[in-house]
């Protein structure tokens, strides 16, 4: 399920996945049910959603914030994780 | 073909107040029947002629999208889906925080209205030639195929065909297989700005709500009507009828650092294909 790499970087470099605001989260679980990459599970006796595969997460997609109603889900700046992939490919390219 | 718009009543929210005025502005501006979500949700069989006899005009106030949900479960045929939360945050001017309608909101809902007259009667498009000949990726009893010329792809299965300044865009054939059945079409609207792996919308399948992501940077100036009527189409042919959108460019030969030729995304298949 999980790529591991995105552009020739390794995957697992990358931090591209959601981020739960608990403060927001009614628990739902909508995110859970929506992403088909397994990206989040259950704790607690399944009561609370966890990002628990962040890799499994697909670069630069954001579907799951839209699917949340409470709009607790926020993901890093595009800009800056493009920035970053660019980088490491030049340094992958140096070596 | 008829419209008709199904709204959410939204009683309890900005938003949802917001969602109101735009389905009536909405419907005094493009001739549409409105239809009460509530009575919908009560007495399907009241609207039952109207759902069989237009394409909806779905207006959501929030992210939760009840109406979007009611028009899926009644399985009616969605044109359009408008949702308020998204346009606020577009357009960068917070709604008044009562449930009276005030200039903002008024306005907001003016602006959307505009918007979606404009994407309901889009400019014509650019002529571009269907491809003939494909690289093959096989996997299993699976076969991919890629153009072998004109196209680049992003990582995220987006492809891009570059014609004097513009770009038409799509979805690759080894996405819409990992889709199966797309039913709708989400598309972002004329004129937005959207950079280099910025979104162009969504689809929607059986399986899966897939987020398209652009393989370049530039203006949305055309989407594929053809698509929205009929989204079957990406399935039958992802790389000609089933085009998404076009846009003319803001970024471009910048962009092509971070996208594959066919050759190297037909070796990014493989390697998806084989990973999952």
């Amino acid at each position: 399920m999980s790529e591991t790499t995105f552009m020739g970087v390794p995957r697992d470099k990358i931090p591209w996945y959601p981020m739960i605001d608990y403060d927001k989260c009614t628990l739902c679980m909508e995110c859970d049910k929506f992403c088909p990459h397994r990206v989040f599970d259950r704790r607690e006796g399944g009561r609370i959603p966890v990002v628990a595969n962040p890799n499994n997460c697909v670069v630069f997609c954001r579907a799951c914030a839209k699917a949340c109603g409470p709009d607790a889900i926020s993901f890093p700046s595009k800009p800056e994780t493009i920035a970053l992939i660019k980088q490491i490919r030049e340094q992958e390219a140096l070596k | 073909m008829k419209r008709a718009i199904l709204s959410c009543n939204g009683l309890d929210k900005p938003e949802g107040s917001v969602a109101r005025e735009v389905a009536i502005r909405g419907a005094d501006a493009t001739g549409s029947e409105i239809i009460c979500p509530v009575l919908l949700n009560r007495a399907p069989a009241r609207y039952r002629k109207a759902l069989s006899e237009s394409s909806l005009l779905v207006v959501d106030g929030c992210s939760t999208r009840c109406a979007t949900k009611l028009a899926a479960r009644l399985e009616a045929k969605v044109e359009r889906k408008l949702l308020v939360s998204d346009a606020v945050k577009a357009s960068g001017q917070a709604l008044e925080p009562t449930l009276n309608l005030g200039p903002n909101g008024t306005a907001l809902a003016q602006s959307i209205v505009d918007e979606l007259l404009r994407n309901l009667n889009p400019p014509p498009v650019a002529e571009f030639e269907t491809p003939t000949e494909y690289l093959v990726v096989t996997h299993d009893k699976f076969e991919f195929r890629i153009p072998v010329v004109d196209y680049v792809f992003n990582e995220n299965d987006v492809w891009a065909r570059v014609l004097d300044g513009v770009a038409r865009v799509g979805i690759s054939d080894y996405m819409q297989q990992k889709l199966t059945d797309i039913n709708y079409f989400d598309a972002p609207r004329i004129d937005a700005a959207v950079e280099q792996f910025g979104e162009l919308g969504s689809l929607e399948s059986a399986k899966a709500v897939f987020e398209i992501i652009s393989p370049v940077g530039g203006t949305v100036t055309a989407v594929n009507q053809a698509v929205i009527d009929n989204p079957g189409l990406i399935n039958e042919d992802p790389y000609g009828a089933g085009w998404l959108v076009e846009m003319k460019l803001s970024t471009w030969p910048q962009d092509q650092e971070l996208l594959l030729d066919p050759a190297a995304y037909a070796e990014t298949v493989k390697r998806k294909a084989a990973e999952e």
